[in-house]
């Protein structure tokens, strides 16, 4: 956690001073910098509570559902990051701070899905179902993702093509694509960091609960 | 000698946008870190 927190102090730098500012842009497409990798991160985690659901409903191995569970909230704070730096880029360069088009609406949809999964969550006391009933979410939004990635050629939308995850080369001059490299793998840190330690506070959770309910008479 | 000057590039002036930018990020990433650490100390 600490060489992640580190290492994005070292994007910062990195995008902030020795990476050029683009010229028909300026100053504010640095926020691709960290906007972009907030994305993939967010992603990232959904993809794994959609995967982990899959198989928990498979296996039904309760470390799965702790997992997804830890990931889904760790997606939710990248979502944050992903959804304030989006607009605050959209304004000075499209005009406007959002746009209904296809990706900004989907990425809403998914992020408004997981906060869904979380009140869920809270709400069921039995393990079992909640699980149960968490997975199914789970597996729909993992059909999300794929659908967000091809939203802007399956639509006509103002949101920008993707730089790398597409046919072809990077759409990127050398020094700029390092920069998203680096920023991408510190963004990855982060995720495995935050979940470590979301999934230690789920474990640590279950405990409790399970000392509560072995107290009951 | 009238030497020849490169012409200045003139950015748009948004960089503003790009400081709240990263100021929020910095501010979700601390939060979100120290939210964690603080539930996993209650929790113990």
């Amino acid at each position: 956690m600490a060489i992640a927190l580190v290492g994005l102090v070292g994007v910062y730098v990195r995008a902030l001073v020795f990476t050029p500012i683009e010229r028909t842009q300026g100053p504010a497409q640095k926020i691709f910098y960290v906007h972009a990798p907030a994305a993939w991160a967010a992603l990232l985690a959904f993809a794994v509570v959609g995967i982990l659901s899959l198989v928990y409903l498979w296996l039904r191995d309760r470390k799965l559902d702790t997992i997804a569970e830890s990931s889904a909230e760790v997606g939710l704070a990248f979502s944050v990051v992903m959804l304030t730096t989006g607009p605050i880029w959209g304004k000075p360069i499209w005009g406007t701070w959002w746009s209904w088009d296809a990706r900004l609406t989907s990425t809403l949809f998914i992020f408004l899905l997981f906060v869904g999964y979380k009140v869920l969550r809270g709400a069921i006391v039995d393990p079992e179902m909640r699980a149960r009933y968490s997975a199914v979410i789970g597996i729909m939004a993992l059909v999300l993702v794929p659908f967000i990635h091809m939203t802007v050629y399956l639509f006509r939308t103002l949101h920008p093509d993707p730089v790398l995850m597409k046919p072809g080369r990077p759409a990127l001059p050398g020094v700029m694509l390092i920069t998203l490299l680096i920023s991408i793998g510190v963004f990855t840190l982060l995720y495995v960091g935050f979940l470590m330690q979301r999934y230690a506070l789920a474990v640590l959770r279950d405990v409790r609960e399970e000392e509560a309910a072995s107290a009951i008479p | 000698m009238s030497g020849r000057r490169r012409p200045q590039v003139q950015y748009p002036d948004n960089g503003a946008y790009m400081v709240a930018a990263y100021i929020i990020v910095a501010v979700v990433v601390l939060l979100y870190g120290i939210s964690l650490a603080v539930r996993i100390k209650k929790e113990r």
